[in-house]
């Protein structure tokens, strides 16, 4: 039997959160795979479309996007507009993957990855920060994409493996599970 | 009325297409909302309005956070640099042991002659050749984004720091403030491709601007082609602007390349500094008169591509290009002596 416990899923969600604020602030700017940085916005957006999806993937998509705005030096509303986006489109199409297909969630990250960071880049680009297409797909978009997936990778794993974790339910969706909306409705 | 009688829409389509209409218009709302911080940021720059404030806010609120994060790295900085001595080869190591003793030699012969200075000093009372007035800062965090080439240090308005201020370490100039909150700034280091700084070669006096790329090296542009610049030679601060204290050192010339029909040389530079080592760095707050560059040096400068521009007109007289040489000319002296440093023209140019 599932028994949703909105409780432990907010604090779970909080934890996460918690965790890719200091990932973000704290270790990203410290690894650099040469110019590119791991985005843990764009890592937090894609776990909660890929499980909860709808509604409040949104509204964690456009909070993420801020906080990362606000830690760089870029214009402010860039990154949000593109979460938001982002985790409007995954929340929709791949809600409640994370927990019982990793390849595919892990595939369908990339994408929302690769669209994201080439987006903001090129915006980037666009308003006048840079003078060679080229150095902002190869030098950065491609880095970042690889840092960032590679983050991403060790938390689909977790959770899409994870027994007792009130992000997993104690087991896989069933295919009825997963046509009445999420499991993992926050209620906000 | 079909759902009310409870009849031909299952419940899950229901539930599916409630949320994903509620997911729709939470979506509009907040698209809309970053289209329109996205273009009143913009809009603002670093005028100082609500977003910078908000940003510096959230910078104070961070930095511990910053910190944490810094000491908690700092022991895998010198990963690199341990993979490279396991893969160096023999021929490698042999001249690093050659180039060792030499500098060992070297260091001797720099310890007698710094003692020497150190008498000479208090028995005239001088003071030291860069006689910076500073405040120690160190540095907490990297670069957030990609984008930029930036670096956080821990001190910020509370301690005098202000938008501009450029930075030094131990080697030399390593770049300018362009954020600053109340208890940390970010720094834009001089490789930052935004990044340009009135330089000259040390020895020669050849001006140019030392601009800054995205793969980390640096080259001085607008060194006109009969200046002297050899491989080797000293790249310091030339002063123009007011910002970089004249004569600090920036970098090595690693390569000198002259194009056929080309006014100027396209130097690359190795920068001295390096940021990896989160080291201490020094803040210049403010510029006593003999750093600052003099009416005769900016005169120089402007002399130069002045006789830059006759030279280019004598040699290609008659061709086709004369016209495009003069406009080439008075558009690089404008940006030599008009501009002088700058990193990111918007932010210096705001605080100018």
């Amino acid at each position: 039997m599932q028994v949703k416990d909105n409780n432990r899923n907010r604090r779970d969600f909080a934890l996460l959160a918690v965790l890719c604020l200091f990932l973000q602030v704290a270790i990203a700017p410290n690894i650099a795979l040469g110019n590119g940085r791991a985005n843990m916005a764009l890592v937090f957006v894609g776990i909660t479309s890929l499980l909860v999806g709808g509604q409040i993937s949104v509204l964690c998509g456009f909070i993420a996007g801020l906080v990362f705005d606000l830690s760089t030096t870029g214009p402010i509303g860039l990154m949000a507009f593109l979460l938001t986006l982002g985790s409007f489109v995954v929340g929709i199409e791949a809600r409640n993957r994370l927990a019982d297909d990793f390849r595919g969630s892990l595939t369908i990250f990339a994408i929302l990855a690769l669209a994201v960071s080439l987006a903001y880049h090129v915006s980037m680009f666009l308003v006048g920060e840079a003078t060679s297409l080229i150095d902002v797909v190869f030098l950065r978009t491609i880095p970042t994409l690889v840092l960032t997936i590679l983050a991403f990778a060790p938390f689909a794993y977790v959770i899409s493996h994870a027994t007792g974790s009130a992000l997993s339910l104690k087991g896989k969706p069933s295919k009825s599970a997963r046509s009445h909306g999420s499991r993992y409705d926050l209620d906000i | 009325m079909a759902l009310a009688k409870g009849g031909t829409t299952p419940p899950s389509t229901r539930f599916r297409r409630t949320d994903a209409d509620g997911a729709l218009r939470t979506c509009i709302v907040l698209l809309v909302v970053s289209l329109v911080m996205f273009t009143a940021s913009v809009r603002e720059g670093d005028s100082g309005g609500v977003f910078s404030t908000t940003r510096g806010i959230w910078m104070t609120i961070t930095t511990p956070i910053r910190w944490v994060g810094g000491a908690l790295t700092a022991p895998f900085e010198g990963l690199g640099n341990v993979i490279d001595n396991l893969t160096a080869d023999q021929e490698h190591l042999s001249d690093l042991k050659a180039e060792n003793e030499r500098l060992v030699a070297r260091n001797a012969e720099l310890e007698e002659a710094e003692q020497t200075a150190r008498r000479l000093e208090s028995l005239l009372g001088l003071q030291s050749l860069y006689n910076l007035q500073s405040t120690a800062a160190r540095i907490i965090s990297g670069s957030t984004d990609s984008w930029s080439s930036t670096v956080t240090i821990d001190k910020g308005t509370s301690a005098g720091l202000a938008v501009g201020m450029p930075v030094t370490d131990s080697n030399g100039a390593i770049g300018q403030i362009v954020k600053c909150g109340p208890a940390s700034s970010t720094v834009r280091l001089i490789t930052d491709e935004n990044s340009a700084v009135s330089a000259m070669i040390q020895s020669s006096r050849a001006q140019g601007v030392l601009r800054g790329s995205v793969d980390g090296t640096l080259h001085l542009t607008l060194v006109r082609t009969d200046q002297m610049v050899e491989v080797g030679d000293t790249v310091v601060t030339s002063g123009l602007g007011g910002v970089f204290p004249k004569g600090l050192p920036v970098g090595k010339v690693l390569s000198v390349e002259r194009t056929s029909g080309s006014l100027y040389y396209e130097i690359e530079v190795e920068p001295l500094s390096s940021t990896e080592g989160f080291e201490e760095v020094l803040v210049i707050t403010s510029l006593t008169e003999d750093q600052k560059a003099t009416a005769a040096d900016v005169a120089e400068a402007d002399q130069q591509d002045t006789t830059a521009g006759t030279a280019a007109q004598t040699s290609e007289e008659g061709e086709a290009d004369d016209e495009s040489a003069d406009e080439d000319t008075e558009a690089a002296s404008d940006e030599l002596v008009a501009d002088g440093d700058y990193q990111d023209t918007q932010d210096i140019g705001d605080e100018g």
